[in-house]
Formats: C-alpha cells, sequence, structure tokens
C-alpha cells in the first residue's frame, strides 16, 4: 500500500434531459481504501448508492464481457467495469464522461443507434457462398483463421468509434468496429457477401489515419487499424471488380429530403445502397431510384443542388488546377536558370592604371548571376591583353572545348587550356588541340578609368 | 423507432469537454499530428527556400521537416503494405523519426 490519502475526486458528466443544456460535471470526494481492487464502476455504484441516487450510467455483466459500461475515463475510452482506480495517473481526479460521437441521452448514458447503424450496414452476418450440410473443418493453423486471429471477439462497446478522430470529420465513415467486423467476414473465404461487404467498406477503409487510437483503447486487445489495413490491401487487389458507392447522403449539401432520405430498398446482397442515414434528415417517402452502383448516377432534382458526382468533379478540378499552379511554380523556380537568356551586366574588372601594358594578366572577377528566384555567386578570371594604354582584348577564361580554364604561358606565349592540349595565340586563335573556334572575346569599355566587360 | 420525449444533448466531440485527453494522447496521434504539422511546414519552408536561396537556417529547418514527414510516410506504408509487425507500431513512431533525424545532423555535418 502507498502512503498517499485515500480519498480521491471523482468528477462526473451530467446530463439532465429534463433540463437539457450542455451539461457540466459534478465533484464528489470519495474514500477509496483499496485503488488496487476498486474499478471505477465500483466507484460509480458506491457514488450513485451513497451520495447521489440520480447518477445514470449502463453495466450489466461486471466482467468485460458486455460492453455497456463503455465511457471515456481520465481522457481514455475503456470498460468502467475493467478500470481500476489504480491505473489512472494518481495525481489527476477521477473524471468520467460518456462516449464521444453518440448522442447522449443522459449523465453517462449513450444512444448507440448510430453505432449498430453502421454495424448494420457492413452486413455483419455470415451467409454462406454455397450451401453446406456438415460442420465446417477449421485447422487452427489455417492462414486466413490465423489472419482473423481473435477480431471476431468485439463486444461492440463504441469505445472505439468514440476514440477515432476521424468520426467527426466523415458523417459516411462506418468506424473501426464495423470494419473490424467486415474485415472478419471478409478474410473468411466461406462468405458469400464478399462483393457487396467489400463495396460498403470501400468508402470508409480509406477514411483511417493510422493513429491506432481504436487500438489502443480496446478493451478486448482488437486492432481496429490492423482490420482496415487488411481491407485496403483486399480493395487494392480487387480495383477492377469494384464500384464505389453513391456519396453518403449526410455528406450531401443539398437541403433536398427527398434526395437526403435516399435508403436502400433492402439491406442485401444485391442491394449497395447505405442505409446508415439513421440520422440525418428525417427521411421522407424513399425515391425509387433502383440503388445502382453507378456512382455518376445523379439523381434528377432541380437546379441549384450539386449532385455528388459533379461535387467530387469540381473537388478534382480545383486539385487538379491547384496542382497544376503549384507545378508550374516550382517548375520554373527549378528550371528557369535554363531558360532564355540570362541577363548580361557589366562587370569592373580593375583600374586601367593597375593592369600593366605589353602584357597579358589574367584578373579575378566576381560578381553575382541572378535569374528568377535564383542567384548565384560566380567566382571567374578574365583574360586581359593591354597593348596601349586605353587599347585592350578581353578573353573569358573558359576553353570553347569542354569550359575548363585557360590560362596565359608566358614561356611559349600562348594562351593554354588543360584539358585536352589546347593551344590559342595572343589573338584567342586556335593553334593546336580540339577546341572547336578560338576563345571567347568579351566586350569591353572603360568607365572613370576603370575597365569593365560584358558578363552573363 | 418511436421518438424519445426528452431532448438528447448533441453528440460530444473528441477532446470537448474532455480535460485530461491532450495529456494522455497515445503514440499514433502524435505520429499523425506530427505528419500534417510538419506537411504545412514543408509547404511553407519550401516557398521560402525559393525566395530566399541557401539561407542556412532555413534549409536546416526544411530538412527537418522533410526528414519528419517522410519518415512518418515511410511507418504509413510500412503498415499500410504489411511490411512492418502491426503489434510493433509504436517503435515504428520512435524509430523511424530518430534515423531519420540522425540521418539529417549526419547530411548537415558533412555539408555545412
Amino acid at each position: 500500500m502507498t502512503s498517499q490519502p485515500t480519498t480521491r475526486t471523482v468528477r462526473v458528466f451530467r446530463y439532465d434531459p429534463a433540463k437539457g443544456g450542455d451539461g457540466h460535471f459534478d465533484t464528489y470526494t470519495l474514500d477509496i481504501p483499496a485503488p488496487e481492487t476498486t474499478t471505477i464502476l465500483d466507484v460509480l455504484l458506491r457514488l450513485q448508492r451513497e451520495q447521489d441516487p440520480s447518477i445514470s450510467f449502463r453495466f450489466a455483466c461486471r466482467v468485460n464481457m458486455c460492453g455497456s459500461c463503455g465511457m471515456v475515463i481520465n481522457g481514455r475510452e475503456a470498460l468502467a467495469c475493467k478500470t481500476n482506480v489504480a491505473h489512472l495517473p494518481p495525481a489527476q481526479d477521477i473524471t468520467i464522461r460518456p462516449l464521444n460521437h453518440f448522442p447522449v441521452i443522459k449523465d453517462l448514458v449513450v444512444d448507440m443507434e448510430p453505432f449498430f447503424a453502421k454495424y448494420e450496414d457492413a452486413l455483419p452476418f455470415f451467409e454462406p457462398a454455397k450451401a453446406h450440410d456438415e460442420p465446417y473443418v477449421i485447422k487452427p493453423d489455417d492462414k486466413a483463421r490465423v489472419d482473423i486471429g481473435m477480431a471476431t471477439d468485439c463486444i461492440a462497446c463504441g469505445c472505439c468509434v468514440s476514440s477515432c478522430t476521424m468520426v467527426n470529420h466523415h458523417a459516411g465513415y462506418a468506424g473501426p468496429a464495423a470494419l473490424n467486423r467486415a474485415f472478419t467476414l471478409l478474410a473468411d473465404e466461406r462468405d458469400g457477401l464478399f462483393e457487396a461487404r467489400l463495396t460498403r467498406a470501400l468508402d470508409s477503409c480509406y477514411a483511417c489515419r493510422t493513429e491506432f487510437n481504436c487500438t489502443e483503447v480496446c478493451p478486448k486487445q482488437i486492432s481496429g487499424t490492423r482490420a482496415i489495413k487488411y481491407i485496403q490491401r483486399l480493395a487494392l487487389k480487387h480495383l477492377k471488380s469494384l464500384k464505389p458507392l453513391p456519396a453518403h447522403p449526410a455528406e450531401d449539401k443539398a437541403k433536398d429530403p427527398a434526395k437526403a432520405g435516399v435508403k436502400a430498398a433492402a439491406a442485401g446482397a444485391s442491394s449497395t445502397g447505405c442505409s446508415c442515414g439513421g440520422h440525418h434528415a428525417a427521411p421522407a417517402a424513399p425515391t425509387p431510384t433502383a440503388a445502382s452502383p453507378d456512382a455518376t448516377a445523379c439523381p434528377p432534382s432541380d437546379p441549384g443542388t450539386v449532385c455528388a458526382s459533379r461535387r467530387s468533379f469540381l473537388t478534382a478540378a480545383v486539385g487538379a488546377g491547384t496542382v497544376a499552379v503549384l507545378g508550374g511554380i516550382l517548375g520554373t523556380a527549378a528550371l528557369a536558370p535554363t531558360m532564355g537568356r540570362t541577363p548580361a551586366q557589366w562587370v569592373p574588372v580593375a583600374p586601367l592604371k593597375d593592369i600593366p601594358v605589353g602584357d597579358i594578366s589574367t584578373l579575378p572577377l566576381g560578381y553575382t548571376r541572378r535569374q528568377a528566384f535564383h542567384s548565384e555567386q560566380v567566382q571567374t578570371s578574365v583574360l586581359v591583353r593591354h597593348d596601349a594604354p586605353g587599347q585592350v582584348l578581353c578573353f573569358g577564361n573558359s576553353c570553347p572545348h569542354l569550359g575548363c580554364a585557360v590560362s596565359w604561358d608566358p614561356l611559349s606565349s600562348r594562351f593554354k587550356c588543360a584539358c585536352h592540349g589546347g593551344a590559342f595565340d595572343r589573338d584567342g586563335n586556335v593553334i593546336a588541340g580540339p577546341p572547336p573556334k578560338g576563345l571567347n572575346r568579351l566586350p569591353w569599355k572603360i568607365e572613370d578609368g576603370i575597365l569593365k566587360v560584358e558578363v552573363v | 423507432m418511436e421518438q424519445s420525449k426528452f431532448e438528447y444533448r448533441a453528440p460530444l466531440q473528441w477532446g470537448d469537454l474532455d480535460p485530461y485527453r491532450r495529456e494522455r494522447t497515445h503514440v499514433g496521434m502524435w505520429a499523425w499530428l506530427i505528419q500534417r504539422f510538419s506537411a504545412v511546414l514543408i509547404v511553407i519552408f519550401l516557398t521560402l527556400h525559393l525566395f530566399f536561396t541557401y539561407k542556412p537556417f532555413l534549409q536546416f529547418m526544411l530538412l527537418v521537416a522533410v526528414a519528419l514527414h517522410a519518415a512518418l510516410g515511410l511507418r504509413v506504408i510500412l503498415l499500410d503494405f504489411n511490411l512492418a509487425d502491426i503489434k510493433r507500431q509504436r517503435n515504428l513512431v520512435y524509430w523511424l523519426p530518430g534515423i531519420g533525424l540522425a540521418l539529417v545532423l549526419l547530411i548537415w555535418g558533412i555539408i555545412y
């Protein structure tokens, strides 16, 4: 036993449907002498008996088997009957809150209807592919059996859906539990609803962002993420045979109730329509659109409402436009130095009086070459032949053959290039070696007694 | 289903009225957040990089953002195609960005 005081503060979310409002936290103080063996469910039951009989919560089996008491305990979804007080950080108050993404009925009791609507959408039942009279023989080392593993142990407590951040953002997203259920049957080769099930899972399985929240909170150690990844790989494998469903009605911005209420006529293998719209607009008379799997089939509507396929086309167009613009900017930035002419500029070489007359001198030349977004420091040299005061010839120092550095050799009185034995005379004409033409002559001028050359 | 005569409270959203949610965030959540965030940073730094070339600090930040984004993207690819043991997913979050940042420091040490 630790020497910590055994009194803990417990904060419980309260919402009274008779009063309405947003709900609030009530704070209780409870003496918990044995935190290692006291579950959160025990805490709630004691609060209900000793302090506040009006607290509502669900529980049934008390042994982590029924999934009734899923709730958010100190910021993590868990079963109240499986979480001991000692599992929580000792510095934190015990804070109990209902699950996310489900309508709250009272206090910690949520309406699980949307959860089970999504669950039903995944066709969570086994439909044999062909009639079979005798029991199936399933070997424990069968690959599919090993793949499925314990994923069939799901108790539908809703913890994973509550912990998933993506359920907020995609109305049609089935959530980890339904997809895990779909996975257990998709991986089963005896099942006859493979295509219908995979078609329904197709839209949802790419909403996963690989956060592993569902895996971390699952009280049965099932990995929803693993199931979703498996379905994604299946979808890749069966890419050709699958047709996507029309957009989920809740994602359709149209306020047309006849469209928002589009439902499959019957949930069966033949229809691929989505019936998880239990909680958006009140379903009007279901429009007799023979739930066609063709995503481009747009139900006839008054002009002004944008149909899902058109919306997705617009989205794609905007996206493609953005990509094209960005690509253009990046491409231009990358290729600009190689496109068109780089602007020429006049660069000072040296004062004319410093250049010895009657000699050929190699003078350093440093300048900045600018082009589009690029700026580049150029360090080169220029060969200056100063015949008489004011009479100058300027040669670039790169060999026309392969661009190697050319230097003046006073002994043999010729320009020499190191690369393949190129040589040039005093006028820059080729006298030996592979260079195709003479040395490049640079335009020059004299301003304020300073020699300047024009370079790019 | 018959209509209840009581008002349900609108569903609580993730992190809504949830004081301990952020400090008890799971590892994979951080992986996703860092990848999202580094994607935005890459766009910003890459744009700046085009206008202000070869500014060491900017280059370093861009390199770090790209390394983090790439490492975490590699994590998702490994998990997507079943190339890593999914039971060890937390280790991927520690090791891949760690290796990425080590490579950044190595490259930085070689170049500058």
